[in-house]
Parts: structure tokens; sequence; C-alpha cells
């Protein structure tokens, strides 16, 4: 084994990956101008882009690197979190932006691929390091993985001397057979060392916050069970309608987009044990367990435990909006979910009996993403007092029932606004014994000032650097699919007869509330 | 308004609740930072510096300056630290003023004023006085020490290097000089990343190290500084990772340069004028290893250096590097990001200590007042 290198030792530096070669496979899309340039340039601006680090366009248009730039520049200037663009930092970054066009289906256009990376290789000193971003459907990723390795562009994940590595962006599949295919192709080519499945939402701050709120501190992970948890609450819910992703969401919906990965990692992160350590395979192995351990939902449990919804016509702000069916590129008949909420189990030692409760979808009232964990009542009502906060739903209609004094709640809040609040129990100041909800709240934006970096920014650095914690492995994105699968059957056994069910800018169909309701417990006011 | 110490947290309190009513945002502050500005020309830069540092770290910020005067007192100022006007609070700054003797109250009366339960920082503002124990007495209320030794004496080195030393383990010292250095740092441990040119490292012979030397007029070679305390800094961690022996260090200096040799390695430090970056500053390094030569230049534009090899096999790609010249402040938040102990700091600010100690000794006492 060759000596370390001594000036390494100790030393602190900033995460700085080596130089590679990175290459974005459909660089003329809207993923690559609204978040993968964006994201390198503000890694370029934090000083994260090695020397030598390159960036290389692949996409059919005609282009030349000029054109590319400028319209690079135009994506950035647009998308960036930072404001104006800092031209010194740009006219370097620039300098880095490589284009060449050409159909993935054509294997020349690889043949010149190679000798475009060789030439940055002897520029730049990217030493043989590729990093491919296939920013294209998943129908084109075999034919681009087919092509690398008809032209020699994967190297051999055991060669310490330069690498490979590719990122490939959601869906990972339809179902449990089409993601295991898209494995399977995926790991004719590339080991799956190599291969780095983004979830943004693995990349927000406030997700990686809970493992340091779960594992940093030890007064939560003691109450983090059955004993003290009544349930749990996870929800991703959006304001806006499909906008211009009609035809997609037609193939996907709720189900598909945001359960079967999003929300189920949410699920994972707050659900799983503390792991040996923090390296990839620690954690991703004690997310997969909390999968495992999800009670399978089929047959006939599915119109029990799961709640789909699609929106009709409504308002939002103030305007009307349109319903899912009058969206562009939608069936004016479509039976494509727009909201799912459902009610898990998880069969371990943890969380046994204890409902996880999720919801996730489109058009609704507010843009939140949050967790929150709702903790059981006190044992005996000592200070028994009528209760202030009656939690009543998007129609007035009170939903929870239970003890005199409210339960305290831990909430996660992902998104806006991203920080962790706690809702207990307080005197109000007087002569009585009257009890009041109040709550404690950490706001990163309050107490850390600024933004931190977006989830697009952590998760390519992340992979410039070879750490794959933050991405999906194969066994957790197949156990998803197990998961999600047998729901999606059962829906399409017996179609929805009540579409739309609920309106634009409301909550959720009335069905929700009753999923909820069935076992004594209300959703959260969001 | 000038207030009397011991009123100074029922106005904060005050000020707060005002705040409370207009804003309705709540008091959040994760720290007390205490700035000790060594000199009246340092003030406002102290205070933009940790206004500015709040942003991120919302802090009671406490400023200290002292002054002469006939009677010894301690009188504070009170507000709390905005973006704007009427903007966001990160905060409450609190001025203090210790006027003649009553500079010796500082540090019972600084850990009076520190947030209960919190972390305190102490930054020292600019050169540490010779014969002065301000400094020293501040240090048992610190978690965390933050100074600038490129503002220091080369014999500050020692100093500082003896506050590590005593500090056993109860606070951390940084240096936001090191943290200056971390893009060199980076760029020289770059060139043995290759592996064609790791071999190289174990056997260099020569490093020369060309910085911006402070501008004293009329200043004779004797009295010259040999090098200055960043310089000095960067060559007692290559001294570090290369485990050279820093115990028989034998200095020789000429009109243009000085040099030290450490066993087989000398060490060249040449000054080199230039306007457009502090004094002190790294302008230059080059390694020389048999044939091997590897060598990073700062080029007209600060914050750029050029990166250049020629390993054993082969030359290596010229690369030009544009590396964050962070302010001070960013580099203060950073140190209270990392408010831990860091080994290699600690052990390369020994080693540079014992390496200038011979051509920059401690002063042994006080200077005797004229008859």
């Amino acid at each position: 084994m060759a000596d370390a290198n001594p000036f390494r030792a100790g030393l602190e530096t900033e995460r700085t990956p080596v130089s590679s070669v990175f290459v974005i496979f459909g660089a003329s899309g809207d993923l690559t101008r609204r978040k993968l340039l964006p994201a390198l340039y503000n890694l370029a601006v934090s000083r994260l882009l090695p020397p030598g680090q390159s960036i290389l366009g692949f996409a059919l248009p005609e282009m030349s690197e000029d054109s590319f730039r400028a319209s690079m520049r135009d994506a950035v200037t647009q998308f960036s979190r930072r404001k104006p663009i800092d031209e010194a930092v740009w006219a370097d970054f620039a300098s880095r932006l490589h284009y060449m066009s050409g159909r993935f289906e054509d294997p020349a256009n690889f043949v010149r691929l190679r000798q475009t990376l060789d030439q940055l290789d002897a520029s730049n000193g990217t030493r043989g390091n590729r990093l491919y971003y296939l920013a294209i459907p998943p129908s084109m990723f075999r034919v681009v993985n087919d092509c690398l390795a008809g032209a020699g562009l994967v190297a051999d994940p055991s060669d310490a001397s330069h690498s490979t590595r590719i990122i490939i962006e959601k869906p990972f599949g339809r179902d449990l057979a089409s993601a295991e295919a898209l494995n399977a192709d995926l790991h004719r080519v590339f080991d799956e060392r190599q291969i780095f499945r983004i979830d943004h939402y693995l990349g927000k701050e406030t997700v990686q916050n809970l493992a340091a709120l779960r594992f940093g501190n030890a007064i939560f992970e003691p109450l983090w069970n059955r004993n003290h948890v009544d349930h749990v609450q996870i929800t991703v819910a959006e304001d806006i309608g499909v906008e211009q992703r009609g035809k997609f969401y037609e193939e996907a919906g709720a189900l598909r987009d945001i359960v079967q990965n999003h929300l189920l990692q949410l699920l994972m992160v707050t659900a799983m044990e503390p792991p040996v350590s923090f390296a990839a395979d620690e954690v991703r192995d004690e997310k997969v367990k909390v999968l495992r351990a999800l009670v399978p939902i089929r047959g006939a449990d599915v119109a029990h435990h799961v709640v789909r919804g699609q929106y009709g016509p409504g308002n939002f702000a103030g305007n009307a909006v349109a319903g899912y069916r009058q969206e562009a590129n939608v069936s004016p008949t479509s039976n494509i979910e727009t909201f799912v909420a459902m009610r898990l189990e998880i069969d371990n030692w943890r969380f046994a009996g204890v409902p996880i409760f999720v919801r996730a979808g489109k058009r609704l009232t507010k843009r939140v993403s949050e967790i929150s964990i709702h903790f059981k009542a006190v044992p005996h009502a000592v200070l028994s007092a009528p209760r202030l906060l009656t939690e009543r739903d998007a129609r007035g209609v009170p939903e929870a029932v239970g003890s005199a004094v409210d339960p305290d709640v831990l909430a996660i809040r992902i998104q806006p606004d991203e920080g962790i609040g706690l809702r207990f129990v307080a005197k109000v100041p007087g002569p009585s014994m009257t009890l009041r909800p109040v709550t404690m709240d950490f706001r990163y934006g309050s107490a850390f000032g600024g933004s931190g970096p977006e989830a697009y920014e952590r998760l390519i650095l992340d992979a410039m650097l070879g750490d794959p914690t933050l991405f999906a492995r194969v066994d957790e994105v197949q156990a998803a699919w197990r998961f999600a699968t047998p729901i999606l059957e059962a829906w399409s056994n017996a179609p929805p007869s009540q579409f739309p069910n609920y309106a634009a800018g409301t909550w959720w169909p009335p069905s929700a509330t009753e999923l909820i309701g069935r076992d004594g417990r209300a959703w959260r006011r969001l | 308004m000038k207030l009397p110490l011991a009123e100074v947290e029922q106005e904060i309190t005050k000020l707060w609740e005002a705040e409370a009513l207009r804003s309705g945002s709540p008091r959040i502050e994760l720290m007390t930072l205490v700035a000790l500005v060594s000199d009246p020309a340092l003030v406002d830069r102290a205070l933009h510096v940790v206004s500015d540092c709040v942003r991120v770290h919302p802090s009671r910020t406490i400023v200290v300056t002292w002054r002469d005067g006939p009677l010894a007192e301690l009188v504070a100022d009170v507000k709390l630290h905005r973006a704007d006007p009427g903007g966001a609070v990160y905060g409450d700054a609190i001025t203090l003023e210790a006027v003649a003797g009553a500079r010796d109250w500082l540090p019972d009366n600084l850990e009076r004023l520190a947030l209960a339960d919190l972390p305190v920082c102490i930054w020292w503002v600019g050169d540490l006085p010779d014969f002065d124990r301000l400094f020293d007495r501040t240090l048992s209320a610190a978690d965390l020490v933050v100074v600038s030794s490129a503002e220091m004496d080369l014999r500050d080195l020692e100093k500082l290097s003896d506050v590590v030393r005593l500090s056993r383990g109860r606070y951390a010292l940084t240096d936001l000089t090191w943290f200056r250095l971390s893009p060199i740092q980076e760029l020289i441990a770059r060139f043995f990343d290759d592996e064609r040119s790791r071999s190289s490292a174990k056997s260099i012979e020569r490093v020369t190290i060309e910085f911006a030397p402070r501008a004293v007029p009329g200043e004779t070679l004797e009295k010259r500084d040999v090098t200055s305390t960043q310089a000095a800094l960067l060559f007692g961690w290559m001294a570090h990772v290369l485990d050279l022996s820093t115990q028989a260090t034998a200095w020789r200096r000429a009109d243009e340069w000085s040099e030290v040799s450490l066993g087989s390695v000398v060490a060249r430090f040449v000054p080199r004028a230039r306007g457009d970056v502090p004094p002190g500053t790294v302008l230059g390094v080059a390694l020389e290893s048999g044939s091997a030569r590897f060598r990073i230049e700062r080029e007209e534009d600060p914050s750029v250096f050029r990166w250049s090899g020629e390993a054993p096999g082969g030359s290596l790609p010229t690369q030009a590097v544009r590396v964050a010249l962070h302010g001070e402040a960013t580099l203060l938040e950073r140190c209270i990001e990392r408010p831990k102990r860091n080994a290699l700091f600690e052990a390369s600010l020994h080693a540079s200590a014992r390496i200038v100690r011979p051509v920059a000794p401690r002063l042994s006492g006080a200077p005797r007042p004229a008859p």
C-alpha cells in the first residue's frame, strides 16, 4: 500500500472533493437549469469545487459552448439562491463549462464523449474521475449505460486511481417489478457502490437534523418509543397543482411521486434505530430495517387503511383554480390520485402498536412538510381543566377527543420555515389553574442565520466525495416498492368512484379525517 | 446612553420586552461573544465584525475597550443587534469601557455579564501587548479563545503556545490566521495526492515561503522580522507533518531573505513588498525534493493562486485556483462553528514557536521606567 499523504494528516479543510468531470446527460432540460447548474454554481461560490473540476453538458440540441454558457448563466441568474451573480466566480465557473450535442442512442457519440473527457483530463488534471448525472427520463437509462460501458467509460470500482459514479433521479421504477428491472440494468454496468439514487428530501437540513435531534441529545431518544409515543404524523402538503407536469403525473400519481420515496424516507429517518456510526451503510442498514418492519397493506385492507383523493376546481389565495382533470395534459376522466393518506404500522420492538399516519397531496390549503411526534397524554389528569384547544378539521368539525390536558407534540418542520417546535401545556397566569398549550420553537433561520445550502448542493457534493449516506440504496428502493406495489394493485382493481373528492385549496377528502378519526385521533392543524 | 454596570441587565431585559411587544420575536442567544479590543483604532472594526457574526450565531456581544482617565470606572452602553432599523434582532450588544485602573476589574465583570449556561467566546482583537496580564486573566471565563496571530509579533507565537499548553483542555484556542492558511495548506496537500509525487513529500529538501512584510520605515536588518507569524505558522505546520526536529534550529539571514535549517531541510523566508494584501500574508510557497518542484504563487488577483509542479512522472497541469478570501467576520463565524481544540493547529503552533524562538525570543521582563 502506498504511503499516505503526510500533508493530509489532520488537515481540516472544507469537504472538497477530488477533481472530476461532471457529465450531465440531458443538459438542455429543466432539471439542469433549475437545480443542477445553480447548485454547482453555489458550490463554486462556497469554494467547494476543486481546482480543475469540469462540467460537461451532453444533450440533443446543437449548441455552441458559448451558447450553452449563456443559457446556463441565465439559469443561474434566475434560479440560484445567491443573487446577484458573482462575476468573478462566474468567470471562473463558466470556463469550466463545456458542451457536446448528440443522440444518446448513437454509440459514436460516446466515442466522441470519451475523446472530450480525455482532453479535459489532460488540460484540467481530472485524472479519469467521472460523475455522470442522468437528468433524462428513466426509459433512456439503459441506452446511456450501455453506451457508457461500450465506450469504456466506466471504471472498475476497485481501481483506486480513478472513479466513476452515476447519479440517477427518481422515479426508480413504477412498481416492484420495474424497479428490480431498472436496478438489474444498472448493475450490469455499475457496481452498487458507484450508484447514487438521489432523493432531494434527504438533502434537506431538517431531515439531517432529525438524526442530530434524536442521536445527539439524551432527552428525546428515551421517549422515542411505544411507551411514550401515542402516534406519529408525517405530512407532505403542497399548495400547487401539477402545473406543467400533467403528462408525468398521469403516469405517476401521489403514491408514486411522493409517498413511495420522499415520505417513506422521512418515515425511515423518524423510526430507524440508532446506527453504530454515521457511516453510509450503517445508516442505510438501519433505515431499510424500518421498511422491512412495515406491516404490508394488501387486498381488502387497502380500502381500510389508505385514502386516495383528487382535487377538483376550487380557489387558492383568492383566485379560482382548475381541478386536476382540467389541468393541461390530463385526461378529463382521469382517476389518478393527487392525495394519499395512510395508517401505517411498524412491527418492531420500538414502535409496535404506534400508528403512523401519513398524508401527502397537491392543491391543499398550505405548503407544509413536517413530522410530528404526538406523545401520550398524562396518565392521570391531576390538573383537570377545561380543554382550550379544540382541534377542528377544515370544515370546522371537532376532531380531537381525549384527555383534558392537551398531549405534548414535537413537530419537525421540513418546509417552509425549517425548524423544530415543542408543544406542551403551561398554566395561564392568574388565580385559577387554567392550562393552555404553548410552544417552544427552534427555527433554523433565527438560530443560525442565513440560509443553508440547498438539498441539491449538499447531495451533489456528497456524490462528488463518494459519500452515499444520503442516497437511497437498492434494497431501500425495492423495499419501498414492495410496500407500495400491493396498494397500487388494489387500486387498479377498484377504480375510485367519487373523484374529484376535495376542492382545490382545501385540506383533504372527508375520508382522510375518518381514517384518523377511527383511531380517536385527529390530524394536526398545520 | 452610558449606564453603570449594575443597570445593564435591567436595561437589556427592557429592550427585549419592548421587542417582544413590537415584533413578537423570541429572544434567541446561543453564546456570549466578548471582543477585547487592544487598540482604540480597532474598535470600529470589532463592532462591525461582531454585528456581522451575530447574524449567523445570535449572541450577546460585549465589546470591551479601555482608556486612561482620572477615575477608575466601568461604563456600558446597551442595544439590540439588528440587521437594519426595525429589522430582525440577533442578540444584545453591550459595549463596555474601562477607565484607568478599572481595566483590572474586567475579568470578574465579564463573568458577571456572560449569559448563564451558554458558551463564552473571547476574541482578542489586535496585537498582544507585552507584559500585560489582561488576556491571561480573561481566559478562565472562556470556552473558546480566538486570536489573530497575523496581527501579533513573532515572539507572541511562543506566548500562544504557552496559552495552549496551560489550557489543560479548559478552553480551545483558535487562530483566525490558521483558517486563513487553510486554502494554502489544501493546495500544498494537493501536490501529494497524486501517487507520482507522493514519494517526494518525505524527501523535501528546500522550502521557500514568500510573504508580505510589515513596512516599518528605517528598520535595520537586525530589527526586521525574519518572517511573518503567518509564514512561520505555515512552516511550523510543514515541520510538524514532515516530522522535522525543531529542537536544534540554525538561522542565517541576508538582506533579501532569512533561512532556517531543520536537519536536512532548509526553509527560506523571503519578504516581498505587496500593498494589496495585509502585512504578513503568504504570497508564495515553493517546495523542492530532488528533481521534483512544486510551487504555488499568489497572482495579481490576491484570491487566485497559480499551482504548478514537476513530479518525477511528469508535469502536473498548471492551474489557476481561486480561493476564498474570507473576511474577519466569516473567519470568526467558522471558529465559533468549530469550538474545539484542533490538534494539528496546536502542534503546528508549538513547532512554529520553537522554530522562531532563537530569532524572536520572548521579552524577559517589563522595561524599567525611565529615570
